[in-house]
C-alpha cells in the first residue's frame, strides 16, 4: 500500500517544488498588478475550450468557442461546433440562445437571482476587480506564471462553487481554470489568443431573431 | 314618607339591614365572576359583525392554519450579512428542533432535496387533475420519439451551460411534473415576489407551524413563554454585530393583548383610582366617604360585570375599560350628593336630615344625569360591534346601579359626628367666581365665547383637516413586540400590500373545483385586463374526482413498456447518468399501475409529510375543513378608499360562485361609511335625545338654547383640539362624541336645574358648581387614565372622551352660566 502511494508522494513534492507559495502581501501586490494591467483595457476576448464533467452524464462534455467580456459584467460566450449555442448578458438580462432549435431562454440578473452567484462564478476569471470580497484567495509561483486558489466566502458561492483556479501566464493572461461544485461537477477551460482591443457594445446586446420561441425558466 | 326620607332613615336606623343586602348583592356578583368568567380576546369583536368582510375576517384568522403560524425574524448589520446567510440554516434548524414547532420555512422548498421529493409525491394526482386537452398534451411526453428530442435537446443545453437542465431533470427526469404543476407553480408565482430575505440581505424570515393544542389566549401565552426562552437563545454562535430575533403572528399579538389586558386593567383602574380619590379627597378632605365611594363604584363594578356575564356569557378585552369609566362617571353622583350633604351639615342640619336634604335636592338631578350616559353608552349598541355593545350595556348598568348607591349604600360612610372642614378653600374660589360672574356676565362671556366660538371655526373649517386613520395600523396594539417585528419585517422587505381575500366553501369536492376554475378563469380575465395586478387561487390543488377519474381511464392507452424502453435507449444514447432518471422511471411505474387500477389515486394531503414546507402553500389556501377555501388578488393600488373597495366588490365575484370578498384592508374600508354613520348620525340621534330631555326639564326656552349651545360649541371645541393636536379620528373613536353628548350634558343639568330653583343663587349655584367641577375633574381623569391602556381602541376612546369631557366641563362654567345669568337678569338680581 505504502509502495503504491509513493509516486503520488513524488509527484506533490515535485510539485511542492515547482510552485512556491505566495505570501499575503505578495499576492496583494500580485491583485494589485492584474487590477492596474486591466483598469487600462476593461475588456477581453478569447478563444476557449472546455471541459465538463457534470453528474448527470456519464462522460465528459467538450465544447469550444469564444468569449468576450467587458467588465464590470458584460460578457458574451458563443459555443461553436455542433451544438451551438450564444450566451450573452448586458448585466441586467442572461439570454442563452439555441440557434439549433430556434429557441431561447432569458434570466433576470440581480434582484437576488439565483443565477447571480453563477454569474459571478463565471466571469470571476475575466473580472477580478475587487475579487478578495467574495474570495478567500492564495497564490503561488509557477514556472514563470502564477496559480490562484479562490474560495468562496459568501454562502450564496459557497452553494455553487467549493473551489475555482486561475492559472496566468507571466503577462498575466488567463490560461486555464478549474471549478469544482459542491455536486462533484467539475469544469475546466482552458484560453487562448486573449485579445484586449475594444469591443464593439453590440457584443454585449442580444434580440431573439424573428421565430425564436423565447423562454423564461425562472419565471422573471 | 317620601323616597329621600325613607333612604336616610335606613341608612341611619336600619344600617344593619342595608349592610346585609350589600353583602348579599357583593356574594352574589362575585360567585357569577368567579364561576362564570370567559375573556373573550378576540380583537375582531370590536368591528361590527355584520358586516361580511368582518365575518370573512373573521373565518381566515381562526379556521385557516395561519392561525398556528408565526413569523420569526432574524436581523443583522449590513456588514454581517453574508454572516446571516450562514447563520440562517443553523436558525432554521434549531427551530425544527424546538417542541412546539410542527415545521418551519427558511428558504425556497425547490432548494432542498425532501421540497423536490414532496413535490414529486403530488404529482400524480395533480396531473390527472389536468384539463383533457393539457392531460392529453403533458402525457404525449411519454411517446418514445418525444422522450428521446427531450433528451437531446436536454443534452444540447448542457452543452450550452444553461442552469435549466439541471432544475428540469432533478425535478422531473420524465418532463410530466413540470406540466402538472404549472397550475401549482403559477399560484406559488404570488409568493415568489415575497422573499424570505430583505433585499439589503439585513433582514431573513423564518416561517413556523407551531403545535398549539388550543388558541386561547392562555395557549398563546404558555407557547409564547416557550418562544421568547428559545429567542433567548437562538443567536448562539452568531459571531457578528448585534443581532435581533424577533416573532411575529397572531399567538404573539393574542399574548400580548391578553397580558396587556391586565396591564391595562391595573393601570386603568389604579390610574383612574388614584386621581379621582386625589380629587374627591382635595375637594371634601374626608378619608370615610371617600372609602364609601369607592366601596359603592366597587360594588357598581362587580354588579355590572356579574349582570354583564348573565347576559353575554364571556366578556370582551375592551369591557376592561368599563371600570375605569365607571368610576370616572360614578364619582360624579358621589361628589355631587356628598357635596350637597356637606352644604346642609355646614348650615346645621343634623346628620338624617342632611342626607334626606341632598337627597331630594339631587336625587333627581342624578337621576337624569345616570339616564343620559346610560343611553349615550347603551347607543354604542347601534355600532353593532360586540366588544363595544358589552362595553355599552355594561356602563349603562353600572351607572344606574351607581346613581341609586351613591343616593344610598354612599351614606353608610358618612357620620353625624364628623363635620365639613371649616374653611374650604375650593368652595372660596367657586363662590367667588359665581359673584363675579353673577355682577359681570358678560365680562366672562367676552373672554369665553371667543375662545369657544374660535375652535367651533376651526372645528368647521375645512383647514387644518381632523385625521382619520382607517388603516390596519390604528387597531395595533401600542408597545407590542410583535407589531414591532412586524413593522420591522414590512419595513425591509420589498413593498407589497394586502391582497383582498375571497373565501370561498363548497359543499364537496367536485363544486370547489368547479368553483375556482371559473374564479381563476375570470380574475385571468381581469389581471389581463389591468383590472387587478395579479391574483393566486387554490384552484391547482382543488380536484376533480371525476376529472380524475377520466384522465385515470385515458392512462391506459399509454404503452408504458414502450416509453421505458425509449427512456432507456435515449439515456444511452445521450450519455446521461441513469441515477439521474431513477425518479423518472418510478414515476412511469406509478403511472402504470394507477391507469391499470392496480394502485388508487394518491391522495396529495396524505401524500405530503407533516413537516412539508409545501403545507406553507397549501395551509395558505386551505382551512382545517378542506372544502373551506381562499383566493388572493392584489389591487393594482393598496386599498383605502371605499371607491376602491367597491370597485373590487364589483368585479371580483363570479356570477354563482358565493364568495365572501375580506382582507384587513379590505375590511376597514368597508366600515368606512359605518363609521361616519356612527359619527354623524348616531351623534345626532344622541343630540336630539339631550335636546329633547332638556326641553322636557327645563322647560325654558332660553335656558334650552343656552344648553344646546354649550354642547355645539364643546363639541367644537373637542373637534378644534383633535385637529390642533393631531389626534386621529379612528374606525371606535368616533364613538366618544355620542359619549361626551351624554356626559357633557349632565354639568350643564345640575347647574341649571339648581339655577331653575335657587332662592339664594350665589349659594345654591357655588353649592352646586364645587361638586360639579369636581366631577367634571374626575370624569376627566377616569376616561384620561384609559390613555395608559396599551389596547389602542381603548386608549383612543379615553383620550377622545377625556377632551370632550374637558371642553364640555368649560363650557357649562364658562359659558353655560354667565350665559344663564346674562339672560335672566332680574332674577339674579332679585335673589342675590
Amino acid at each position: 500500500m505504502i509502495r503504491l502511494l509513493l509516486p503520488a508522494f513524488f509527484v506533490l513534492s515535485l510539485t511542492s517544488l515547482l510552485s512556491a507559495a505566495l505570501a499575503p502581501n505578495d499576492v496583494k501586490a500580485l491583485l494589485d498588478r492584474i487590477r492596474t494591467k486591466r483598469a487600462g483595457s476593461p475588456q477581453v476576448q478569447a478563444d476557449f475550450k472546455e471541459e465538463k464533467t457534470v453528474h448527470l452524464m456519464n462522460k465528459p462534455i467538450s465544447s469550444a468557442g469564444k468569449v468576450s467580456f467587458q467588465a464590470p459584467n458584460k460578457f458574451r460566450r458563443e459555443v461553436s461546433g455542433s451544438s451551438p449555442s450564444i450566451t450573452v448578458s448586458d448585466g441586467q438580462t442572461l439570454w442563452i440562445y439555441y440557434p439549433k432549435f430556434q429557441s431561447a431562454e432569458r434570466y433576470s440578473l440581480g434582484k437576488h437571482s439565483p443565477l447571480d452567484a453563477g454569474i459571478a462564478a463565471l466571469t470571476a476569471a475575466l473580472n477580478l476587480e475587487n475579487v478578495e470580497s467574495s474570495y478567500h484567495i492564495t497564490a503561488s509561483q509557477e514556472g514563470d506564471g502564477y496559480a490562484l486558489q479562490l474560495s468562496p466566502r459568501n454562502p450564496s458561492l459557497k452553494r455553487l462553487l467549493t473551489t475555482f483556479n486561475i492559472q496566468m501566464n507571466a503577462g498575466l493572461q488567463v490560461q486555464r481554470t478549474e471549478m469544482i461544485q459542491p455536486n462533484g461537477d467539475h469544469i475546466v477551460t482552458n484560453y487562448a489568443n486573449e485579445s484586449r482591443a475594444p469591443i464593439p457594445p453590440a457584443t454585449f446586446e442580444f434580440a431573439p431573431p424573428a421565430g425564436t420561441n423565447v423562454t423564461t425558466p425562472l419565471g422573471r | 314618607m317620601s323616597y329621600a326620607n325613607f333612604i336616610a332613615r335606613l341608612v341611619t336606623e336600619r344600617r344593619g339591614l342595608v349592610w346585609f343586602g350589600v353583602v348579599l348583592i357583593a356574594a352574589a356578583s362575585l360567585f357569577i365572576l368567579v364561576t362564570r368568567m370567559t375573556l373573550d380576546s378576540e380583537v375582531l369583536n370590536l368591528l361590527p359583525g355584520k358586516f361580511e368582510s368582518v365575518q370573512g375576517l373573521k373565518v381566515y384568522n381562526n379556521d385557516f392554519a395561519q392561525t398556528r403560524e408565526l413569523t420569526f425574524a432574524l436581523v443583522c448589520q449590513p456588514n454581517d450579512v453574508d454572516r446571516l446567510e450562514e447563520f440562517a440554516p443553523i436558525f432554521a434548524e434549531r427551530l425544527r428542533a424546538q417542541p412546539w414547532t410542527t415545521r418551519v420555512l427558511g428558504g425556497s422548498p425547490m432548494e432542498t432535496p425532501e421540497g423536490i421529493r414532496d413535490l414529486q409525491s403530488i404529482a400524480v394526482p395533480l396531473l390527472l387533475n389536468l384539463e383533457p386537452p393539457a392531460f392529453a398534451e403533458t402525457v404525449s411526453i411519454l411517446q418514445p420519439a418525444n422522450l428521446q428530442t427531450r433528451l437531446h435537446r436536454l443534452h444540447e443545453e448542457i452543452d450550452a451551460g444553461s442552469p435549466r437542465p439541471e432544475f428540469e431533470l432533478q425535478l422531473d427526469p420524465l418532463g410530466v411534473i413540470a406540466p402538472a404543476l404549472k397550475p401549482f407553480a403559477g399560484n406559488a408565482a404570488l409568493q415568489q415576489g415575497e422573499p424570505l430575505a430583505s433585499p439589503d440581505g439585513t433582514l431573513r424570515i423564518f416561517l413556523v407551524v407551531t403545535n398549539q393544542a388550543t388558541l386561547d389566549a392562555f395557549a398563546c401565552q404558555a407557547l409564547m413563554e416557550k418562544v421568547n426562552s428559545f429567542r433567548k437563545t437562538a443567536g448562539a454562535g452568531w459571531d457578528g454585530g448585534p443581532l435581533q430575533v424577533l416573532v411575529t403572528g397572531r399567538s404573539a399579538y393574542v399574548a400580548e393583548i391578553s397580558l396587556s389586558m391586565r396591564h391595562d386593567i391595573v393601570v386603568t383602574l389604579l390610574g383612574s383610582i388614584l386621581l379621582v380619590s386625589a380629587v374627591f379627597f382635595v375637594g371634601f378632605r374626608r378619608w370615610l366617604p371617600l372609602l364609601g365611594m369607592g366601596f359603592s363604584l366597587l360594588l357598581c363594578c362587580l354588579v355590572a360585570l356579574a349582570v354583564g356575564l348573565l347576559i353575554f356569557h364571556e366578556l370582551n378585552m375592551v369591557t376592561i375599560g368599563m371600570c375605569a369609566i365607571l368610576i370616572g362617571l360614578g364619582v360624579d353622583f358621589a361628589i355631587l350628593i356628598f357635596g350637597r350633604y356637606q352644604q346642609a351639615r355646614n348650615e346645621g342640619t343634623a346628620h338624617a336630615p342632611a342626607i334626606a336634604e341632598a337627597i331630594s335636592k339631587l336625587g333627581r338631578a342624578i337621576f337624569f344625569g345616570a339616564l343620559t350616559t346610560s343611553v349615550g353608552f347603551l347607543a354604542l349598541l347601534l355600532g353593532g360591534a360586540a366588544g363595544f355593545t358589552q362595553l355599552g350595556v355594561l356602563i349603562a348598568i353600572g351607572i344606574l346601579v351607581a346613581g341609586f348607591l351613591m343616593t344610598s349604600v354612599f351614606f353608610l360612610f358618612t357620620r353625624e359626628r364628623s363635620l365639613p372642614p371649616r374653611h374650604d378653600w375650593i368652595l372660596a374660589l367657586v363662590r367667588q367666581y359665581v359673584r363675579r360672574m353673577l355682577r359681570a356676565p358678560a365680562l366672562i362671556l367676552w373672554i369665553a365665547l371667543p375662545i369657544l366660538l374660535s375652535l367651533f371655526a376651526i372645528a368647521i373649517s375645512p383647514r387644518p383637516p381632523i385625521i382619520f386613520d382607517a388603516s390596519t395600523k390604528s387597531m395595533e396594539p401600542k408597545k407590542s413586540d410583535a407589531g414591532f417585528a412586524l413593522n420591522a419585517i414590512m419595513t425591509k422587505m420589498p413593498t407589497r400590500w394586502e391582497p383582498v381575500i375571497g373565501i370561498v366553501r363548497a359543499p364537496n369536492e367536485e363544486q370547489l373545483h368547479s368553483d375556482w376554475q371559473r374564479v381563476e378563469a375570470h380574475w385571468r380575465d381581469l389581471q389581463t385586463a389591468g383590472a387587478i395586478k395579479d391574483f393566486s387561487t387554490p384552484a391547482a390543488l382543488a380536484l376533480s374526482p371525476k376529472l380524475m377519474e377520466e384522465n385515470r381511464a385515458r392512462l391506459r392507452t399509454i404503452d408504458f413498456a414502450a416509453a421505458r424502453q425509449a427512456l432507456e435507449t435515449a439515456i444511452l444514447q445521450e450519455g446521461f447518468s441513469r441515477a439521474t432518471f431513477a425518479t423518472g422511471f418510478a414515476l412511469l411505474e406509478q403511472l402504470q399501475a394507477v391507469g391499470r387500477g392496480t394502485q388508487l389515486i394518491p391522495d396529495w394531503r396524505k401524500q405530503l409529510p407533516v413537516s412539508s414546507s409545501w403545507w406553507f402553500l397549501v395551509d395558505r389556501y386551505f382551512a382545517q375543513d378542506p372544502l373551506l377555501t381562499v383566493g388572493f388578488a392584489t389591487s393594482n393600488q393598496p386599498v383605502v378608499t371605499h371607491e376602491q373597495k367597491e370597485k373590487l366588490r364589483e368585479i371580483l365575484p363570479v356570477a354563482g360562485v358565493p364568495m365572501t370578498l375580506s382582507g384587513w384592508s379590505f375590511t376597514l374600508t368597508d366600515l368606512l361609511p359605518w363609521s361616519h354613520h356612527q359619527l354623524i348620525l348616531i351623534s345626532a340621534l344622541m343630540a336630539f335625545f339631550d335636546a329633547s330631555l332638556l326641553a322636557v326639564l327645563y322647560r325654558d326656552l332660553r335656558l334650552w338654547l343656552i344648553q344646546v349651545a354649550t354642547l355645539i360649541l364643546a363639541v367644537g371645541a373637542m373637534i378644534a383640539t383633535m385637529k390642533l393636536g393631531h389626534i386621529p379620528l379612528n374606525l371606535l373613536n368616533v364613538l366618544a362624541f355620542r359619549l361626551v353628548l351624554a356626559i357633557g350634558v349632565d354639568y350643564g343639568i345640575y347647574v341649571l336645574l339648581v339655577w331653575q330653583k335657587a332662592r339664594e343663587v350665589e349659594h345654591d349655584v357655588a353649592g352646586v358648581l364645587k361638586p360639579v367641577a369636581l366631577a367634571g375633574l374626575t370624569a376627566i381623569a377616569g376616561f384620561g387614565s384609559l390613555g395608559f391602556a396599551n389596547n389602542p381602541t381603548l386608549s383612543g376612546l379615553g383620550i377622545a372622551c377625556a377632551i370632550g369631557l374637558a371642553w364640555s366641563l368649560f363650557a357649562t362654567i364658562f359659558f353655560t352660566l354667565p350665559a344663564a345669568a346674562a339672560v335672566k337678569p332680574n332674577s339674579v338680581q332679585g335673589t342675590t
